[in-house]
Parts: C-alpha cells; sequence; structure tokens
C-alpha cells in the first residue's frame, strides 16, 4: 500500500520523469527496491556489460499495477540510449538526455494505406519516445514497465585540441598536402 | 578453440535482454591517451574553465556549456576562420574576436552573451543572409538549416537590403549523380573543400575568386569522385549542397530516426536510419569516434534505395522452371520434403553463409545443420568450401587487431592485397589522416589503387612480400624496421588466394620475429581487414567446415543471404534453399526462396572487422511475408524434425553467449592478449608451413566498390554511381553534365 502511495504522489509517468531532476533518491519507495537498482547501477560501471542481477534482486513494483495498461505492453522490447547529434546540424541539443523508445512489431505494425498511401499502424507504441535526465532513471522506468530494455552504452567524444597555427606548421618532409593551389601533387605515386 | 567457454559464469536465462554494456566503449591503454599537454584555466561568462593548452577559444565556451554559433568551424576539420559568426567577446580585446581562430589564453574573461556580441553576430548575420535567397520553402535544407536556426536566433528582423542588381548569381556544379548543388546558397564556409582535401582526398575541390566572387567548385566540369563525397551533404549548413537521391523527397520532421549499424562493408558504421512510414527515406551517419567518427561511405549512404526493389516478399517454391508463390506452411514443408527427397545425409547438407547474413541466423542455422548431422558449413567466397588458411582457432589470426582509432597510431603501415578505399572507405580516411598529419609512411603489396594517400609500392604478388621479410629491395622496408609502430594490414581476399597460406606464413614468421615491435602488450602490429559485414561474426561462430565435410558432394545446398555463389559449384542435382532479402544470384538457384529482413528491418548482432559486436536496430518493417532470419530458421527446424531450442531472441542470445560470449558483448572490442596472439601465430605458422610463394599476382578485391552485394546491386543510385565513377559515362568531361543540366532545369 505504501508503495501505491508514493508511486501516486511521484505520479510516475513519463511527463514528470522528464522533469525530475535526481530520480535515484525520488523513486525509491521501498527498501526491497533499492538493491536492484543499485545492483544495476554497479553492473553498468563495471566492464562486465552483462547485469548479473539475480531474479529475487529484482523486485521492483510494477506499474501495471495501477496503470491499466494492456497486457501485451509489457512484452515489448524498448531500447534506452542518448541520441546522437544529427550530423547535418551543429546544434547538439537533445543528446544529453536518455531516451526510451520501442521496438517496432514485426508483421503488421505498419503498413502503407493502399489507397492514398498514408502511413498506418496497428503499433499504439510506435510513436512513443520518453526522454529521461539519467540513464538509471530510464532503466528504473523500464523496469517498474516490465520492459525488456537494451541499454546502448553512449559513444566517447575524442575531439583534440584544435588550433587555427596549426594550418601554417612548418613540416619538414615532403608537402603531403597544398593548401595553395599547385598544379601537382605531391607525394601521390 | 581457445575461448575459455567454461569457466564463465552464463548470464540468467532470459535476462540476457536486460544487457548494460560498459560505459568505456573501447579499449583504452595507457599510450592511446594522447600526450597531456598543460591544462589552462579561463572565464567564459564567470565559469571557470579548464581545457587543454592549444584549443581553440569556441572549444573552452563549449566546455563551459556556452553555445557558439557557427558555420566554418567543424570539430573533424581544420580551422578555416572565414564564416565569423563565433564572435565572442574578451576582456581587454578592443574588437570581438572569432572565438574558432583564437587559441583559448590562460585567465582571460570570455563573454559570449552580451550587447556586443549580439549586434556583432546580428551584422554577420545580415552580410551573410545579404547573398542567400529565399529558398528555404523549396530547399532540401529546410527543417535541418544551420542557417534557417542562427537567423531566427541571432539575425535582424528586418532587412537594409536594396540592391538594384539583386543577389549574388552563382552557376550550379555538376558533381556528379550523389551531391546536387544550389550555389546561390553558398555562404562560402569551406566546409566542403576542406573535407574533400583533408579528409576525402579529392584536391580538386577547390575555391577560385575572392570575396564575393569567390566560388566552390572542381576548376572544371568534374565530378567529386570519392567514396565519402556524401559527407559533404552532411557538411554544408546550408542547402549548397543537399542529397541529389533525396531530393525533395522527405522534410527532416516527417522522419523516425533509428539508429542502428551499417553492413556494407565489415567497418560496421554506425548509422541513423531515417524513415517515413514503412520506406527508409535515407541514412546519416551516427558519431562514433571509436568506429567511423562521422563519415560514413556513399555506399551506406544512398545504396538505401535498393531496399524497396528487387525484394522477396513472399515465400517461393520452384514447379517446373517458374516460382510459385506459397504460404510459409507449404514453402517450409517443401524444404523439408526437397531434404527428404534429396537423400542427403550428414556432411551432404552443406549451408553457405553470404555477405549480409546476421549473427543471430548464422548460429541458428550452424546449430540447424549440427542437428541434421552434417558439418559443412561454408563461406560464400571462393575457397569457402574449405577452411580458411588463419583458421579460426584465434580470434587475433582473422580479426583487425589495432583497431580502427589505433591505426592512426601507426608510424609505417604496409598494406598486402587491400585498398582500404574501397574494402574499408572510412578506415581509408583515418590513414589518409595520418598521412597528413604525422610522418606515416605506407607501402603497398597487391594491385595498384589510388588510395588517397602516397605509398610506395613493393610488388604484386607475395613474392614481393617474401623480398620484404628479407629485408631486400625497398626503402620501405628500412622505414618499416625503423619504425615505433608499425602495422600489416592485410586484406580479406587473402583467404582467397591461392598464395594466401604462403603469405600468412611469411606473415607470422616475420611478426613472431620481430615481435619486440609488432606485439607488445600495447601494440598489435597484424591487422586482418574484413571487408564481409558477416564474416568476421561467421569465423567467431565457427562457421567453416571440417576437413571431412569439404570434400563431401552437397546434395543439399542451404544459401543464407549467399549471392556471390558460383553456380558451378552447386551440383546439378542438389536441393537449394535460398533464405534472403532479394533475389539476386542466389534466388535464381533455388528451389525453394524464403524471403528474410534486410538490415534495416532486423535487431540483430554486426561482428565488424575489429571484432566489435553492435547491435543494429529495425527500422522499418519487413516488406510482405518476409521475416526476420533467425526466426525461419527456427521455423524450418521445426519442419526437418529437428526442433532448436530458443524460442525468442534472448534465448537465442544466450545460445551465442554459449557459442562465444564476444558475440553479445555490445560495442567493445576485446583485444587479445599477447601471449594467446603468440600462440595463434605459431599455430600459423606451423600450419602453413611449407607453402609454396607463387608469382600470382594479388588481385583487387572490389572492382566496383559501389555494387558489392545485393542491395547495393539493387539499387538504381549506386547503378548511376557505377556509370558516372567507375565507367565515366555521362559525367565529367565527355558528357559536360548536359543531363544534369536538363534535371536542374526540371527542378527549378
Amino acid at each position: 500500500m505504501q508503495a501505491i502511495r508514493l508511486l501516486r504522489r511521484n505520479n510516475v509517468n513519463g511527463l514528470s520523469l522528464l522533469n525530475r531532476r535526481s530520480s535515484a533518491v525520488s523513486i525509491r519507495y521501498s527498501s526491497t527496491a533499492q538493491p536492484a537498482l543499485e545492483e544495476t547501477v554497479v553492473a553498468s560501471t563495471q566492464s562486465t556489460e552483462i547485469a548479473q542481477t539475480s531474479q529475487l534482486d529484482r523486485d521492483v513494483f510494477v506499474a501495471d499495477v495501477v496503470s491499466g495498461a494492456p497486457t501485451e505492453l509489457r512484452h515489448r522490447s524498448v531500447r534506452i540510449f542518448q541520441p546522437t547529434r544529427n550530423t547535418m546540424q551543429s546544434g547538439a541539443a537533445k543528446t544529453e538526455r536518455w531516451r526510451i523508445d520501442f521496438d517496432i512489431l514485426q508483421g503488421g505494425g505498419r503498413w502503407e494505406n493502399p489507397l492514398m498511401g498514408y502511413a498506418s499502424s496497428a503499433d499504439y507504441m510506435q510513436g512513443t519516445r520518453t526522454s529521461f535526465r539519467s540513464k538509471e532513471d530510464a532503466i528504473h522506468f523500464a523496469e517498474k514497465q516490465g520492459w525488456d530494455y537494451y541499454v546502448q552504452p553512449p559513444t566517447v567524444k575524442r575531439i583534440p585540441p584544435k588550433n587555427y597555427a596549426e594550418n601554417y606548421v612548418y613540416k619538414p618532409n615532403t608537402l603531403r598536402i597544398c593548401r595553395t593551389k599547385c598544379p601537382v601533387r605531391d607525394g601521390i605515386v | 578453440m581457445l575461448r575459455i567457454l567454461p569457466t564463465v559464469t552464463r548470464p540468467s536465462s532470459g535476462l540476457l535482454g536486460k544487457v548494460v554494456a560498459s560505459p568505456s566503449s573501447s579499449r583504452r591503454t595507457i599510450s592511446s591517451t594522447p600526450a597531456r599537454q598543460a591544462d589552462i584555466t579561463l572565464t567564459v561568462d564567470g565559469k571557470e574553465v579548464t581545457v587543454p593548452q592549444g584549443s581553440a577559444l569556441i572549444q573552452a565556451c563549449e566546455a563551459a556549456g556556452a553555445v557558439i554559433p557557427r558555420f566554418c568551424y567543424h570539430d573533424r576539420l581544420a580551422i578555416a576562420g572565414n564564416c565569423r559568426m563565433c564572435l565572442v567577446e574578451v576582456e581587454r580585446s578592443p574588437k570581438p574576436v572569432a572565438s574558432c581562430a583564437m587559441p583559448a589564453m590562460p585567465g582571460s574573461k570570455v563573454f559570449t552573451n552580451t550587447p556586443l556580441v549580439h549586434e556583432a553576430r546580428e551584422g554577420v548575420m545580415e552580410f551573410l543572409l545579404a547573398n542567400h535567397p529565399l529558398d528555404c520553402p523549396i530547399c532540401d535544407q529546410g527543417g535541418e538549416c544551420d542557417l534557417q536556426d542562427q537567423s531566427m536566433r541571432y539575425g535582424a528582423d528586418r532587412t537594409r537590403f536594396h540592391e538594384i542588381t539583386g543577389k549574388r548569381a552563382v552557376e550550379n556544379k555538376d558533381l556528379g549523380p550523389l551531391v546536387k548543388t544550389s550555389m546561390n546558397r553558398c555562404i562560402q564556409c569551406t566546409r566542403c573543400v576542406r573535407f574533400a582535401n583533408e579528409v576525402a582526398g579529392v584536391e580538386e575541390l577547390g575555391t577560385t575568386g575572392r570575396g564575393n566572387d569567390l566560388q566552390i567548385g572542381m576548376y572544371v566540369a568534374k565530378t567529386m569522385d570519392s567514396e565519402l563525397s556524401g559527407n559533404v551533404v552532411d557538411l554544408c549548413p546550408v542547402g549548397a549542397l543537399t542529397s541529389k537521391p533525396y531530393a525533395f523527397h522527405a522534410r527532416p520532421w516527417e522522419l523516425k530516426n533509428t539508429e542502428s549499424v551499417d553492413v556494407h562493408d565489415a567497418l560496421g558504421s554506425n548509422i541513423r536510419v531515417d524513415s517515413r512510414g514503412v520506406q527508409v527515406m535515407r541514412v546519416q551517419p551516427r558519431t562514433n569516434d571509436d568506429v567511423n567518427e562521422e563519415w560514413i561511405s556513399d555506399k551506406t549512404r544512398y545504396s538505401y534505395d535498393g531496399l524497396r526493389f528487387q525484394r522477396l516478399t513472399t515465400p517461393l517454391v520452384k514447379r517446373g522452371d517458374r516460382f510459385v508463390p506459397a504460404s510459409w506452411e507449404d514453402a517450409l514443408s517443401a524444404v523439408a520434403t526437397g531434404l527428404a527427397a534429396s537423400g542427403a545425409t550428414g556432411d551432404e547438407i552443406q549451408a553457405v553463409a553470404g555477405h549480409l547474413a546476421d549473427t543471430e541466423s548464422l548460429v541458428a542455422l550452424r546449430d540447424l545443420v549440427h542437428r541434421l548431422g552434417s558439418d559443412n558449413l561454408t563461406l560464400d567466397q571462393n575457397a569457402g568450401t574449405s577452411s580458411p588458411v588463419h583458421g579460426i582457432d584465434v580470434r587475433s589470426n582473422y580479426l583487425f587487431n589495432s583497431t580502427i582509432p589505433g591505426v592512426e597510431r601507426a608510424d609505417a603501415i604496409l598494406l598486402i592485397g587491400t585498398n582500404p578505399r574501397h574494402e574499408a572507405a572510412v578506415l581509408n580516411s583515418r590513414i589518409r589522416k595520418s598521412w597528413l598529419h604525422t610522418g606515416l609512411e605506407v607501402g603497398l603489396i597487391g594491385a595498384r589503387a589510388d588510395t588517397t594517400y602516397g605509398y610506395e609500392y613493393l610488388g604484386a604478388s607475395a613474392r614481393a612480400l617474401s623480398d620484404f621479410v628479407q629485408g631486400k629491395g625497398s626503402k620501405f622496408a628500412e622505414k618499416f624496421a625503423a619504425a615505433e609502430r608499425p602495422l600489416i594490414i592485410v586484406g580479406s581476399a587473402l583467404t582467397e588466394h591461392q598464395d594466401g597460406a604462403a603469405v600468412y606464413n611469411m606473415l607470422a614468421k616475420y611478426v613472431l620475429a620481430n615481435k619486440a615491435k609488432l606485439l607488445t602488450p600495447d601494440w598489435t602490429g597484424l591487422s586482418i581487414l574484413q571487408r564481409i559485414a558477416s564474416r568476421p561474426a561467421a569465423y567467431d561462430v565457427g562457421f567453416v567446415p571440417s576437413k571431412k565435410a569439404a570434400s563431401a558432394k552437397p546434395k543439399f545446398v542451404y544459401l543464407l543471404n549467399a549471392d556471390e555463389v558460383d553456380p558451378k559449384s552447386i551440383p546439378q542435382d542438389a536441393f537449394v534453399v535460398y533464405q534472403g532479402h532479394h533475389g539476386d544470384l542466389g534466388a535464381q538457384l533455388a528451389d525453394v526462396c524464403l524471403p528474410g529482413a534486410a538490415y534495416t528491418e532486423k535487431s540483430t548482432t554486426w561482428v565488424n572487422t575489429e571484432g566489435r559486436s553492435q547491435l543494429g536496430r529495425a527500422a522499418v518493417p519487413p516488406p510482405g511475408a518476409s521475416r526476420e532470419d533467425w526466426k525461419i530458421i527456427r521455423a524450418l527446424s521445426e519442419y526437418v524434425g529437428v526442433p532448436l531450442p530458443y524460442d525468442n531472441v534472448l534465448a537465442l542470445r544466450d545460445r551465442m553467449w554459449e557459442v562465444s560470449p564476444t558475440l553479445v558483448r555490445y560495442d567493445i572490442t576485446e583485444p587479445t592478449s599477447t601471449d594467446i596472439v603468440l600462440a595463434g601465430l605459431a599455430q600459423l605458422a606451423e600450419k602453413t608451413n611449407g607453402a609454396k610463394v607463387g608469382d600470382q599476382p594479388l588481385k583487387r578485391a572490389v572492382e566496383n566498390f559501389y555494387q558489392t552485394d545485393v542491395i547495393s546491386r539493387a539499387s538504381v543510385t549506386m547503378a548511376q554511381c557505377t556509370r558516372a565513377f567507375v565507367k565515366g559515362e555521362g559525367y565529367g568531361f565527355a558528357g559536360l553534365g548536359k543531363q544534369g543540366d536538363k534535371a536542374e532545369a526540371a527542378f527549378a
């Protein structure tokens, strides 16, 4: 009962999670849920890639007790990832957040209307995507919903220090690129 | 196999879907950390930030979380400093400074959000927009245009442009069938020029004229002949360079983005599949510094239209000489009947793994074939019916051990029987980058190729390698011997070549003899460059025949995505099943076709040439009655009476974990320890001992870069590229782009 009460107070759905700053504290509603979350987090920071969580530890209060979501939804798999920057643009907005979205349904999930060519779908989750401030938030949410999830690790950016002066650095050996317009490409055999 | 299986604990069954991969996505060793320079501290908008010395001011501002608008600055290109959009105010500086061209100085105070900065940016924007046409409603960049976004934020709300002569008009250039130009829109940021010169190696793309008359172009009517040319479309901050095949097809806000993995070469480039409804509309790169940085090859980017044509959408059963559509039930029972009728037992049941077979289906098919009592697992390549020369016992014998980013640390590279430009175009750009910026020396044995970097040509055949290992006859051998971190890149075509054994023998002995440099805990200097997406996974799961099985004459052949197969290698009376997504060569040979899903339609594992397993993701559903490949094999196993024990993909991944744990350790490369590499090489040297060195030249593995698999062969864009770049028809000096002009006129 206590769990349900707390669940209501936190109004656990995607939108409220989006606005919450530190979830790790606020969504722990019972002492049994705590180890599960921590276990997952620890596993993710170690180099073991597979979360070694036993069934006992995964005593997460599942949301569909109260959410009324259809049972089919429990068998869906989701992916938790940080969307990458759109390479068409230089802005990096929305790449810090963690997103959950659904794997498509194989067969029958989408079709094209034969008359008009409209896209139709029988998959009520195809347009749903939820954003979270942290990976742990997203994992916890997926666990509560009972979804199978795959966490795609974020890529590490490695941009070296850049300097305008590099354009004019003297290269002692054969010149390998002519920054002015020279007719012969040096070095290319 | 040297993989230690029993000691590793299995994950709890059923929970494998809840896989949490490690946050560090790459192998890091001490010396791969760049030489650490002193850090400097400065203040950006009142916030202290510490950056490495030598950083540009724009990098310091970014590190402080300040958003700096920019057009010409790009993280992966040289700094040009010509758009002036990134102006910021620096204390005690009389004028606003361009933060990209200004080094970050310790102790300086930078302001990015002051009236001076606002005014400066508004002024710059006014000049940029003065000659920019009001094309936004008909411009393909609309919705993802840097100029559009930044003019909304930093631009003025009214114009002072009242020139009677109107805006600048620039002739459009014909860069080939991939890149559409609309040069009126160009703001002369020169990102494309820098990309072409530094990364792609097309040094002809450049600028002519000055000031208002500056134009971007190839100087003469010439196409931009590069495997990476599509990337200039991404780089262009405005709509001057847009994608020709995608022109006027979709708007970015209509598209659903799915982050996935590419299968057109063995690099496993990270891609984002943009789809609308049931169609893939375009493919974009996804930044990953460990694999493809920010680039993808043109085949990856533009062959998506091949996914629409020539598809197998329904199971087909051959009646007489015609294929008749059938239900899944009929088709699968036809396979079962065919198997029984062919009388194939034991090793007479042959499975062939093709280029685009995913790891899940490889494991399932291997299990199925084993359960049918056969060990005849072959690969879709020359000499694929026998075990490969390098063996599959030790991973380091067939993987790209130096890792893809590691290529940049090498100071001498010997390419053997490979042209990375065509076999792994993005990797080639890394070699070029290293060649330009460090003293990298490259040597090549095999067919001559335009590699975009200079190399010393050592010879065409294995004989040249035998000279090289003896240190004879070339300056390169001396340089290689003197190098700190030498790297040998061996092409995958070597295993198909008759001198393959001799080459591997010489290499194994050479590496063992020079292990002080070539094999240290920090550096593995022997890398095999695979060119086929499914091949590393096939080796990992052991998809090779035993010696006994290789000699059996098959009576039942199961082609899994196998379309390069030699029709003569299949006996006339054999019963042939083709499973795949395109009606290409393999389907022609088949008695029953089972329609599978293409790489954009299934969430499957792909192992790249480094051994990095990555999970792709389905973007659109497979067309018609086609199904995910592993499910087809699972269903078939029921019909032939040997049901496979996995009912869902998680159970199948458990099984993959049993076969090789690396297959499900996603997004990391597992280094092979030096001892194991040594053991592998010793075994290789022993196995290939006595192989004769022949004079047969090593041929090109890829003749036509644009058409290497069923998807790219079905693609219209790739056919156009073949015409334009490989055959040189219709474009360039001969045609002078007449057709292109007409097409442009039709759009305008």
